[in-house]
């Protein structure tokens, strides 16, 4: 049997392996998501975490662009009243605040169990390209930076990473070196089956994971 | 580390056939006929029913054999195999080929069969091809468990090219139509279910062999937990020769009900895949492409990059050539000044100078020639697609020497593109055997000069 990894101990394997991930802490009430804003600095964004709801947007359990410590309190308790309204078994670990990522390039990597090579990494552009035209790439870990960034030249959206138009080109060495620490996770955290950093936001100067999903043996 | 266990199957002293006979059209008399025509070392024949075959001492069981015995073939029902296996064991064979079939494809009864196999050599060193396979074959020693009768499946002469095959009939296909090419191929081994030597073995062995240039692969599925060596293994051997992949089964889908938008999107062909290019392993898409590619890599060396010049006296076909090259990444460089004036001194003023250079109907062989030397020397040129359609007067089936002596003088690779009848076939003749790797169309010529690209690339570790 398989579990899904809450998101914030998702978020911390992630930082475990040197992969930047966007400033997060967890609350379990609205003064403590405050609490953090305040620490994090606005603008924030807050995310239910419950390991029996999978997919948290569809019950309203992402509210974005929080500015000030009313924001958050109200979205804090939005959120709350959300879910008990449409699953009210469900469980609530908490909500977690994070800093919102300024607007970028939105990526996908994957790692997943592969039988005959023991595992593979994915690659792909967020949201329509990989859900919709499955652009995405793969590599056998462990590999070098080289092959990541030749990882990324080989789905047909990379030339949006390279900028067009109006839009900045992205770090390419910053997502390569994240691509081959999923490598490293695939390879060194066994009971991992499944894992996606969805999205990753490219930017001109880095990139940032700012969701994870895990999904583990049990 | 060398891999000298293998050695036996390509190479051995002695050989006995288990499940030899007298009756034609048995497997085991084509297999034996095989040996006593062609192999050079001992042959011994099992069979409790028969004293001799073909000539052949034959031997109730292999321990009756007087000699020491290196290879054993066993062409018998497969639920005698696991006790001449201990037979073999007990006789010391350093080397087993199983060509019955009626094992784990057929369901756990025969699987129960190969279990028992496994169990009775471990510890002993032998090693095992099959079960349910054609073998192996080496031109070079007369080493030949293809059960296909000549008349059926033609020989190929002693080439430099290797294949791997999981199918067997694939494998025969492949023998008989190399043979029908003229195409050299070395060694070949259909391993069936690989219970013991497979993919990353063979990939290895052959990999130290220095008559091999170019390791085909026909493969549905590499073993579970193996991938991983047989990346390795390839990226050891690749520096050295090309390696071209065939995937048979690319259909099969990833997990509909995955938790995780990886597993939605990946399936085991997209791994696969991404396996191969990152070993610098060549996928082909089909039989004639593995093979068009595969005669360019032997015949061709790789080139420096991906730059083309076209050469043509047939107008549309080098069109079609500039397409299929573009579409595959490989570009049409512009000639450098020196070479178009060096052209437009040597050609009429009706030749075009651009990059594909139609020479046009009225081209001669000299034509040809001039064209070849200012291109081939040209900074900018990286190899040559010459076409020549023999149709017209000017050309005759002398152009296949030029053509020849040219790639070798300015060591870049060149290949050709000639279409039609009786005649040309003699020209396509001279042209493979004076090593200019040729083809019917130019879309197939483009897809070999990718290879000669590519492998380029991979030689030098560009890539991957």
């Amino acid at each position: 049997m398989t579990r899904v990894l809450p998101l914030h101990e998702s978020l911390k394997l992630l930082e475990r392996y040197g992969i930047p991930v966007a400033e997060y802490a967890l609350a379990k009430t609205a003064d403590e998501a405050v609490e953090a804003a305040n620490r994090i600095g606005y603008p924030v964004v807050l995310k239910l975490v419950s390991p029996t709801i999978t997919h948290k947007t569809d019950v309203g359990g992402v509210v974005v662009g929080l500015k000030s410590p009313d924001e958050v309190k109200q979205a804090y308790n939005k959120i709350i009243d959300n879910v008990k309204k449409l699953r009210p078994d469900a469980v609530i670990k908490g909500i977690l605040v994070q800093k919102q990522v300024e607007k970028g390039i939105e990526v996908i990597v994957g790692g997943i169990r592969d039988d005959v090579f023991g595992a593979a990494v994915m690659f792909g552009l967020g949201g329509v390209f990989v859900e919709v035209l499955r652009d995405v790439s793969f590599r056998i870990p462990p590999f070098s930076v080289n092959d990541a960034l030749e990882m990324m030249q080989e789905i047909k959206g990379y030339k949006l990473l390279k900028g067009f138009r109006n839009i900045p080109p992205a770090d390419l060495n910053a997502l390569a070196n994240i691509i081959v620490k999923v490598g490293e996770i695939m390879i060194n955290e066994k009971e991992i089956k499944e894992l996606d950093i969805n999205p990753i936001i490219a930017l001109p100067r880095g990139a940032v994971a700012v969701d994870a999903r895990a999904v583990v043996k049990d | 580390m060398a891999r000298r266990d293998l050695d036996v199957f390509f190479n051995p002293s002695s050989v006995a056939i288990v499940g030899a006979s007298p009756k034609r059209g048995k497997v085991g008399h084509v297999i034996l006929a095989n040996f006593v025509r062609g192999f050079r070392g001992k042959v011994f024949a099992v069979n409790p029913k028969y004293k001799e075959i073909l000539g052949v001492p034959c031997y109730p069981r292999v321990t009756d054999i007087p000699e020491p015995v290196d290879l054993a073939v066993i062409a018998v029902r497969a639920h005698a195999v696991p006790e001449i296996v201990a037979d073999c064991v007990k006789k010391g064979v350093k080397g087993i080929v199983i060509i019955s079939g009626g094992f784990s494809e057929i369901g756990p009864e025969g699987a129960e069969l190969e279990r028992k196999i496994i169990e009775t050599v471990k510890g002993t060193g032998i090693r095992i091809i099959g079960p349910n396979c054609l073998g192996v074959y080496n031109a070079y020693t007369g080493v030949d468990t293809f059960f296909l009768p000549e008349g059926r499946m033609k020989r190929p002469p002693a080439g430099p090219i290797a294949i791997i095959s999981q199918s067997g009939a694939f494998a025969a296909a492949l023998l008989d139509w190399a043979a029908q090419e003229g195409i050299g191929i070395s060694k070949v081994v259909s391993y069936g279910n690989k219970i013991d030597v497979d993919d990353v073995d063979l990939i290895e062995y052959f990999g130290e062999d220095p008559d091999i240039k170019v390791i085909t692969i026909y493969i549905e599925g590499i073993k579970p937990g193996r991938g991983r060596l047989f990346i390795d293994a390839a990226k050891k051997v690749i520096k050295e020769k090309a390696i071209i992949v065939l995937k048979g089964g690319k259909t099969k889908s990833g997990t509909a009900a995955a938790a995780s938008h990886t597993a939605a999107l990946s399936s085991d062909y997209a791994v696969f895949s991404a396996a191969m290019r990152q070993a610098g392993i060549l996928e082909a898409t089909s039989f004639e492409d593995m093979f068009d590619m595969a005669v360019a890599l032997a015949k061709q060396p790789p080139a420096r990059g991906p730059n083309v010049a076209v050469i043509t006296n047939a107008g549309g076909l080098g069109v079609l050539a500039a397409d299929a090259l573009e579409s595959l990444g490989l570009k049409l460089p512009r000639l450098s000044p020196e070479s178009v004036a060096e052209l437009r001194d040597k050609m009429p003023p009706y030749v075009s100078l651009r990059n594909p250079i139609d020479l046009v109907g009225d081209a001669t062989d000299e034509r040809y020639s001039d064209a070849l030397d200012v291109v081939l020397r040209d900074p900018n040129v990286d190899m040559a697609i010459v076409i020549a359609l023999l149709q017209v007067p000017g050309v005759t089936l002398r152009l296949a020497d030029v053509i020849a002596s040219k790639a070798r003088e300015y060591g870049k690779p060149v290949l050709a593109v000639t279409v039609g009848g009786k005649f040309v076939e003699i020209f396509i003749e001279n042209l493979e055997d004076a090593g200019i790797p040729t083809y019917t169309t130019p879309e197939r010529a483009a897809r070999a000069a990718w290879a000669l690209y590519k492998y380029g690339m991979i030689k030098r570790g560009e890539q991957p």
